[in-house]
């Protein structure tokens, strides 16, 4: 058999990556470069000028990746701790064990947008049911048209909605974990608090970093919640980067401009991302 | 005796892993849990460790009773069968890992972590990661722990088991330097082992185990000369002691009906009758006058040949210092060197041994 012939069994991979991941990323670089937009349709070319318009004129895109950085890091932040207890509550040896693995994957299992759009009712602020309770102590908070409270029912959702797989990675993590430093652990004298500091944690530390990652990754790109649940709003109080480009791209129709956003995010993310890989390694992993 | 065990029982399953044990123990003695696997060697050291919480009975260190005290409260130290480190620690954090957990300066914490860490031979690997180490190393690291804990009660669950056959030899030695020379006399130190050369190399207070009961309790060397039934003698000598029966008539011991000798010095004193004869593995030796064997088997160790051989119904294992290439079914003469045998009774106790009676002798 030939030796070139491996070249045609690579063939159709190349033609799937060229197809959905080379050729999109390629044509948003040249898009970008357009002033491509409902009234000017075609692929003209006006260099970077989409770019300086982002970092000279556009506050607004800046302020959503401010609010997008501060959710991301605060629901993941929480779905990290939240998931952890969870996850070590059901590694213990605990009644109904199995029964609390399942209910606490339950929001995972459900559909997000139809999830939000129940919690969107479950928030409003005369017909849901949270206003409804707290009215009993005369509290009437705007859960969706408050500055600051329209972020927290954001954040609300998000955690619930994906705490789940937090705890499904981190549960998977301690079922890997080896049982031996545990018993060097109790007969060296560390209690089950200093056990977790000292052993059950650092242990941890690579599966958390891969998990913080993968949701932090999942976070920026947040979009059907904020959509949803306040469409941005109040004004732009809950409007986050991905929402601002869906906008500028699909409700304004300026391609070219959003394509500049979307890539302009993209680099922003793969370095910003990198950075807090490595910084949560040197913070978690002591020894390297 | 500072530490007590009072009938301490341990029945997880049908079976006993502790059966009303007691026993006491000094500090800054030395004590070797000897027998065989599933003796209760494992279940004893981690009852007093407070891994496993016994069904009934106590355990009491200078008069507290520890089946109130969690596992990490208890001043003890151990070190198992398998390598137990932190494998996310280099060596110099795993040995300062017990040390950490109590309010120990740091001055002070580093003497006693270089100390131990000296002690067992690891000076230049304190960064090294615990992978990084062979299987000795890292049960040198454990070692270490323990060492540089200072813990009253220090308990070695067979730490040289898993090794290969020259370190263990190796480690062997090491280890009863430092426990022998260097261990503080504030401490009690219980090393388990399926291995009677270990018991004897170690010294100090022998306890023999089996199916979760005390055997005989005593020096070492004690045990091995005169062991109390014929199960301590099995599993106080490697290979087992050779157990025949035959009965002593008159002037002559008769082995089986097929073998006889003269009676030995140390019988004298015993009635004729029935009895279990026992002789080890080592006090057989190759001889043309002796009696006619046929080779079931024969293992070459070392510089030493283990030969199983058969008599009819007698069946024996010698320890020959020689190595030589026996056939199986080969023909060989044995003789059994009498003013060794052991006289056990059909209680199965002892009832004369050489070492007794050559002593009233």
């Amino acid at each position: 058999m030939n030796f070139k012939h491996k070249y045609l069994f690579l063939l159709p991979g190349l033609l799937v990556l060229i197809g959905i991941l080379i050729f999109p990323v390629g044509f948003t670089v040249r898009l970008s470069m357009s002033s491509w937009d409902s009234f000017f349709p075609g692929l003209d070319y006006v260099g970077l000028e989409n770019y300086f318009r982002i970092f000279q004129e556009d506050s607004r895109f800046w302020e959503a990746f401010g609010r997008l950085s501060f959710l991301s890091v605060t629901t993941v932040t929480l779905q990290y701790v939240l998931g952890f207890a969870l996850a070590l509550m059901v590694w213990k040896d605990i009644a109904f064990k199995r029964f609390f693995r399942v209910l606490f994957l339950i929001p995972m299992m459900t559909t997000p947008v139809i999830m939000t759009v129940i919690w969107k009712t479950f928030f409003h602020e005369s017909l849901g049911p949270v206003n409804d309770f707290l009215n009993i102590f005369g509290w009437n908070p705007l859960w969706l048209s408050s500055e600051i409270l329209s972020k927290i029912t954001v954040i609300i959702v998000e955690v619930w909605q994906w705490t789940p797989f937090m705890f499904l990675l981190l549960l998977a993590g301690l079922l890997s974990l080896p049982k031996e430093p545990y018993l060097a652990a109790s007969i060296d004298g560390a209690g089950p608090y200093r056990t977790f500091i000292y052993v059950t944690f650092p242990l941890m530390a690579p599966i958390s970093i891969g998990a913080i990652i993968i949701r932090l990754i999942e976070a920026s790109k947040i979009m059907d919640t904020v959509y949803v649940l306040t469409s941005g709003g109040p004004g732009t109080a809950t409007e986050t980067s991905s929402f601002y480009i869906f906008i500028k791209g699909l409700r304004e129709f300026q391609f070219g401009y959003s394509a500049a956003l979307s890539f302009t995010y993209l680099i922003i993310m793969i370095i910003s991302l990198t950075i807090i890989a490595k910084v949560l390694v040197r913070l978690m992993i002591r020894d390297n | 005796m500072d530490l007590l065990a009072k009938e301490l029982v341990y029945q997880p399953g049908s079976e006993f892993h502790l059966d009303s044990m007691s026993f006491g123990m000094k500090k800054g003695e030395i004590y070797t849990l000897l027998g065989r696997t599933l003796s209760g060697k494992t279940t004893l050291l981690k009852t007093i460790a407070g891994l496993i919480q016994p069904d009934s009975g106590r355990v009491l260190f200078e008069g507290k009773d520890l089946n109130s005290i969690p596992v990490w409260k208890r001043n003890i130290a151990m070190v198992y069968q398998q390598f137990i480190n932190y494998p996310h620690l280099n060596v110099y954090d795993n040995v300062a890992f017990p040390l950490r957990q109590r309010a120990i300066s740091d001055n002070e914490l580093r003497l006693r972590v270089s100390d131990a860490i000296e002690r067992v031979g690891l000076k230049d690997f304190e960064s090294r990661r615990i992978q990084e180490l062979s299987g000795g190393q890292q049960q040198r690291v454990a070692l270490a722990r323990s060492l540089a804990k200072q813990a009253e009660i220090l308990l070695l669950d067979e730490p040289l088991v898993n090794l290969d056959y020259k370190l263990r030899e190796q480690l062997r030695e090491e280890f009863s330097k430092i426990f022998t020379s260097e261990y503080s006399s504030d401490s009690i130190l219980i090393y388990s082992s399926t291995d009677p050369m270990e018991a004897m190399q170690l010294g100090g207070e022998t306890i023999v185990l089996d199916e979760g009961r005390i055997l005989q309790q005593g020096p070492a060397s004690e045990i091995f000369e005169n062991p109390a039934t014929t199960r301590v003698a099995e599993i106080t000598n490697d290979p087992a002691m050779n157990l025949l029966s035959g009965e002593i008539a008159g002037s002559k011991v008769i082995i089986n009906s097929k073998m006889s000798f003269d009676i030995p010095i140390h019988f004298r004193n015993l009635a004729s009758g029935q009895y279990t004869f026992g002789i080890r593995a080592s006090d057989i030796a190759l001889d043309k006058k002796g009696y006619p064997f046929n080779v079931e088997l024969a293992e070459i160790s070392g510089s030493e040949t283990f030969l199983h051989a058969k008599n009819e119904n007698v069946s024996l294992v010698g320890q020959l210092d020689l190595v030589k290439n026996f056939n199986v079914g080969e023909k060989v003469n044995l003789h059994l060197d009498s003013q060794k045998l052991y006289a056990f009774g059909l209680d199965k106790n002892l009832a004369s041994s050489p070492f007794k009676e050559l002593a009233r002798g």
